[in-house]
């Protein structure tokens, strides 16, 4: 149908207004703004699956917001870098389901309809990114999508919660002003502020500005990202925040640096930049880096939210690597891996969620013998770390084979041998919390005595865990629809 | 003679990112929240000023219509993109108080080192034991 | 050779999983659990019984089910060395689970146990049957998964211990796999086991040699070749009946086989016997036979010396591949199934000796024989059958391998066989001396022992096992007999027409 491009901003509007509503109809009341967040969350995924569909059909395309064009107005675009705003709406809807019992201690009762509130404003911030043809438009949803995620994670009501926020939130600020400060030097290049005609006109262009703004971009973006070395922010985020909160921060805010790395290289990919190769060696490298020491500090952490905050790190570590190997395989293995980590990691961090607000307990040795007492939320978390480590056939393994694969096509083995070192971790640390579950009996009275979750929130988790292996058997599938995407990004294939 | 006139004719390239940097030096370094956001804000108006000037134009009029004006003028995008800037730098400085309001309440002091000494605080960051309860 | 589309490689798997899941559910009650544990173990073996015939007239049946990664299906393919493999693990896997159930009476944690005991026997299989590389290390490492849980049964530190060491070594030859396999990939862009070799000698030697070290050594962890062999021993903690599927039927053999398919399936003889790799092997491998027989030999307790003597008779089949030879290929097939008999018919006399006296060292075994003649009985078949003795299944193994190392101009691997033979006699004829010709140690008491009382649940697997050691020597060539479908193997590696003499 010829109107389906008018459906490309309800992605965006639909949950902000959802959110901007919410305190207004619901103050103070509990639980309705939770069912109508979900509400909300569910028909933006419902139009996603629509836009999704009509994508695969015909392809990209576009839609200029208020009839001008893009010239002078702002451009949508739905490519295959916006379809991430399905999975993004789904695992919102979930966190949300979860939230319902979860917020009720961790949240002040009067700021629920607050909290329900951000999160779909997030949830806007973020699909609207997902979308944007144009930079500026670009900066502004990624605005919206980082303060309400510094709000988030203030929300708890630990002491260490604000500091913990304002942390993120200068840290935050400081990389969207360098993305700022680049979009401002790319329209001073070239007097455009859509991305598709930015990059044809930045061609090649080897100038210090231009050098200066993809350097900013690219920092900026990675800081959003959690590359190494400036991954610091996360962390601290983690701990501190509501677990939902986590799950939407590790799974989504982190893949929106990555879904704007892309989009820099978009910018700045056509032809031979100068500026670009060194650029794409440095992403190796941190990547490589950031993996390998992500997954070992996951493994000494004994904070279970500390142990899947630097498990995402390492993660992004390998989308990284992916990125700056510039293979197709490496590129399609690294974009397919942001989306199953996204539900492999929301499932853990809603898992470790519930065992949290069960025992009160975050401590992997106090969380002993937790498997006999919630056994679907204990099932889902075992599984999804089996999942995470990368055995096939399940979600975590296909990015990292067409990486690994990627590197030796670029002629790069050492990628390959870091990949495997970092899954063995990664599957360390993930039988550790096996054993701990299963093999060990409960070393705290709070665990002995506890029992299962509320259905709100183990269901969520299985249902993710399920969808781990779900992915992983539909990876080839993944790998030929982000195909397209890959080679408008890179431009020819190597 | 080359090398000076580049760096002239890039002079706002320049002034930007020397008060970016000061703004972004005070915002690492500095130990008081509040200073931190100051050097927030720093940054913040040296990447408007950039941005309002790429729109300059030489003997340019302000673009608006009215008697008296004529063109060429200096191009209105960079002053609708700044003007959502600062909306959105507002939003975020309030916010960066309210928390620094909040800290002060909970855990006494808007000094990191102070904060850091002070018995109250449970800083989770790195690979603390931490056993206390993520709900009070 | 023909290839037939048939469901029954998918169903022989499914079929186990699905009675596992069943195992899962009925949690307490031990009647349906028993039920369902041996409805895995029999559906399995009937469907992989079934495909027997069809498989020596030379059909191959494959059943494929899309792709996991562009350009590489997830599918299954039995043929002949596949089947094989397959018909030792089903069979074995009755009378392990009717065993386990008489062994595993009172203990904790049931459901768990058989659960998982029933996934192992799905991966075991879906391992044999596997069409490509992918598939076979997507089994390979749920197997690892599978079996995690059945060391760690007892839960105690030891456990732990074993545990840990048994995933540091397992997950890193799966890393070595997984490795060699992106690198195979990358350079023949397929992973098909169905070819005698998908590799050429154009691909370059820095490639070629990368490919074998990682396979081998990935692979190699599991068959417990040294120095790769450590968790063998330290899992001798878990419960017997796991200590018997561990090391005589999924596990181990999936290693074996693994390196089976590498040299056969991946490299091929003709680029093998090129490229000289082959040698370092059976080298290693005939090291590790006398070296860990060496070991054996040094062990009290009769579990620990039942381990080093399964690495010593792994490192066999590694020998027997690594020489390249028809004959010798025929041996290392064929030993899969007489080490696997042997192997755990004394494992389950081990377990039944144990639940029946309490022994668990060797000097402790004095009277044994009085006490449990029967048990004692298949223990000596199945060392007769490793010291080489005709009549019995180690002897075939022995006699092609002998011929095949002769034909492969390596006459010191005779030697080998002889020298391992004398230590094989030298570690188990004391023990069965001690059972049956020294009287029982007393402790002050009435001097006749008793009888011991272990369950016939336990006695009939032991004796159907050593029975079979007895078949398999002395009927070898008898058609029907898995020895025909080990030849039928060997031919497809070889690309032989006309029988191996």
């Amino acid at each position: 149908m010829s109107e389906w491009p008018h459906w490309l901003p309800l992605l965006a509007v639909l949950p902000l207004l959802g959110g901007v509503l919410t305190p207004l109809l619901f103050r103070r009341r509990p639980v309705i703004p939770c069912f109508w967040a979900v509400a909300v969350a569910l028909v933006t995924a419902a139009v996603a699956v629509m836009l999704l569909l009509r994508l695969i059909d015909s392809g990209d395309f576009s839609y200029a917001v208020g009839g001008w064009l893009p010239q002078y107005g702002i451009e949508l675009r739905f490519d295959q870098i916006g379809a991430f705003a399905l999975p993004a709406s789904l695992l919102v809807m979930l966190a949300l389901v979860f939230s319902r019992h979860y917020v009720a201690r961790t949240v002040d009762p009067e700021k629920i309809s607050y909290y329900y509130a951000l999160v779909l404003i997030n949830l806007g911030g973020l699909n609207g990114f997902l979308v944007t043809g144009d930079l500026f438009n670009l900066f502004v949803f990624m605005e919206i999508f980082s303060v309400s995620a510094y709000a988030l994670v203030a929300m708890a009501r630990q002491p260490i919660a604000a500091l913990a926020a304002l942390k993120y939130l200068l840290l935050g600020a400081l990389s969207s002003l360098l993305v700022l400060f680049s979009v401002g030097v790319v329209f001073a290049m070239t007097g455009t502020l859509n991305i598709e005609d930015a990059a044809v006109l930045l061609e090649g262009s080897s100038s210090m500005p231009a050098g200066l703004a993809l350097a900013g971009l690219a920092t900026g973006f990675a800081v959003k990202a959690a590359l190494f070395p400036v991954h610091f922010w996360l962390p601290d985020a983690h701990a501190a925040a509501p677990a939902p909160v986590s799950a939407i921060l590790s799974a989504l805010v982190v893949k929106a640096g990555v879904a704007g790395l892309l989009r820099t290289l978009e910018l700045f990919g056509g032809g031979e930049s100068l500026y670009l190769q060194p650029l794409l060696s440095l992403m190796l490298w941190l990547g490589a880096l950031g993996t390998l020491g992500g997954a070992l500090m996951a493994l000494v952490q004994r904070d279970i939210k500390l142990m899947l905050a630097y498990s995402t790190i390492a993660n992004i570590g390998y989308i990284f690597i992916g990125l700056g190997l510039a293979t197709t395989s490496a590129v399609g293995g690294a974009m397919v891996h942001a989306v199953n980590h996204a539900v492999m990691k929301s499932a853990l961090f809603l898992a470790a969620g519930a065992m949290i607000h069960q025992t009160g307990l975050r401590n992997i040795d106090d969380l002993r013998g937790l498997g006999r007492r919630m056994p679907a939320t204990a099932f889902g978390m075992a599984f999804t770390l089996v999942a995470l480590s990368g055995v096939p056939p399940m979600a975590g393994f296909v990015g990292k084979w067409q990486i690994a694969l990627g590197a030796l096509e670029a002629g790069q083995p050492l990628p390959v041998a870091v990949l495997v070192l970092a899954g063995l971790v990664v599957l360390a640390f993930g039988v550790r919390m096996i054993n701990a579950l299963y093999f060990r009996p409960p070393a705290r009275v709070s665990t002995v005595s506890s029992v299962e979750a509320p259905v709100s929130m183990w269901l969520p988790v299985l249902i993710l865990a399920v969808a781990s292996l779900a992915l992983g058997l539909a990876g080839s599938s993944m790998l030929e629809f982000v195909a397209p995407a890959v080679q408008a990004i890179y431009g020819t294939p190597p | 003679m080359t090398v000076v006139s580049s760096l002239a004719s890039h002079i706002d390239y320049l002034v930007a990112v020397s008060l970016f940097l000061t703004g972004a030096w005070i915002l690492l370094t500095s130990g008081n929240l509040v200073k931190k956001v100051i050097g927030l804000n720093i940054m913040e108006t040296s990447v408007f000023a950039f941005i309002v000037t790429t729109g300059m134009v030489d003997e340019g009029a302000p673009p608006l219509v009215a008697a008296g004006l004529q063109g060429p003028f200096a191009s209105p995008l960079p002053h609708a993109l700044v003007l959502t800037g600062i909306v959105v730098a507002v939003s975020v400085t309030s916010l960066a108080l309210v928390l620094i309001l909040r800290i002060k309440a909970e855990l006494g002091s808007v000094e990191l080192d102070e904060i850091a000494l002070a018995p109250k605080a449970d800083d989770s960051a790195g690979q603390s034991n931490q056993r206390g309860s993520a709900d009070e | 050779m023909p290839e037939l589309v048939d469901i029954r490689p998918l169903l022989a798997v499914l079929a186990s999983l699905l009675c596992a899941g069943a195992v899962f559910t009925v949690r307490q009650s031990a009647r349906w659990r028993a039920f369902w544990s041996l409805a895995a173990a029999g559906i399995k073996f009937a469907l992989v019984w079934s495909m027997l015939p069809g498989a020596l007239a030379g059909r191959v049946y494959v059943y494929q089910f899309g792709e996991l990664l562009p350009g590489v299906a997830f599918g299954f393919r039995v043929d002949a060395l596949g089947l094989f493999f397959a018909l030792v693990s089903s069979t074995l896997w009755i009378v392990t689970t009717v065993y386990a159930l008489a062994y595993m009476r009172g203990s904790h944690s049931l459901p768990r146990f058989f659960g998982f005991f029933a996934l192992c026997i799905s991966t075991t299989v879906g391992i044999a049957f596997a069409e490509n590389l992918l598939t076979l290390f997507v089994f390979y490492e749920l197997l690892t998964v599978c079996t995690y849980p059945l060391i760690m049964h007892n839960e105690d530190l030891a456990a732990r211990r074993a545990g840990r060491k048994y995933l540091i070594y397992t997950l890193s030859g799966g890393g070595l796999i997984l490795a060699g396999m992106i690198v195979l990939y990358f350079t023949t862009g397929t992973l098909s086991l169905a070819e005698t070799g998908i590799l050429e000698e154009a691909i370059g030697r820095s490639w070629l040699l990368a490919i074998f070290l990682l396979l081998i050594a990935g692979f190699g962890v599991k068959a417990a070749l040294m120095p790769l062999h450590a968790w063998l021993p330290a899992a001798m903690v878990a419960p017997t009946p796991v200590s018997a599927l561990l090391h005589a039927v999924a596990v181990v053999k999936a290693g074996v086989f693994g390196i089976l398919r590498t040299i056969y399936n991946v490299f091929g003889i003709d680029l093998l016997r090129d490229l000289g790799y082959a040698d370092w092997l059976a080298v290693l491998a005939g090291t590790v036979i006398v070296i860990a027989s060496v070991n054996a030999l040094r062990q009290k307790h009769i579990k620990a010396r039942l381990a080093w003597s399964t690495i010593s008779q792994l490192s066999y089949i590694v020998l027997a591949a690594a020489l390249l030879t028809p004959l010798a290929a025929l041996a290392a097939i064929i030993h899969i199934a007489n080490q696997a008999f042997s192997k755990i018919t004394m494992f389950f006399v081990a377990g039944a000796i144990e639940r029946g006296t309490g022994k668990k060292r060797v000097d402790e075994l004095a009277g044994v024989g009085r006490q449990m003649p029967w048990t004692m009985a298949a223990f000596t078949v199945a060392s007769l059958s490793f010291m080489g003795v005709p009549l019995f299944a180690g002897f075939v193994t022995k006699w092609y391998l002998s011929l095949g190392a002769l034909q492969a101009g390596e006459g010191i691997y005779v030697g080998v066989m002889v020298i391992s033979g004398l230590l094989n006699a030298s570690y188990w004829l004391p023990m069965i001396y001690l059972a049956f010709f020294r009287p029982p140690q007393t402790h002050g008491q009435d001097a006749s022992p008793k009888p011991a009382r272990v369950s016939p649940m336990m006695v009939v697997p032991i004796l159907i096992c050593a029975a079979y050691v007895i078949l398999l020597g002395a009927g070898a060539s008898a058609p029907a007999m898995p020895f025909s479908l080990a030849e039928a193997a060997v031919r497809f590696a070889f690309e032989l027409k006309v029988p191996l003499e």
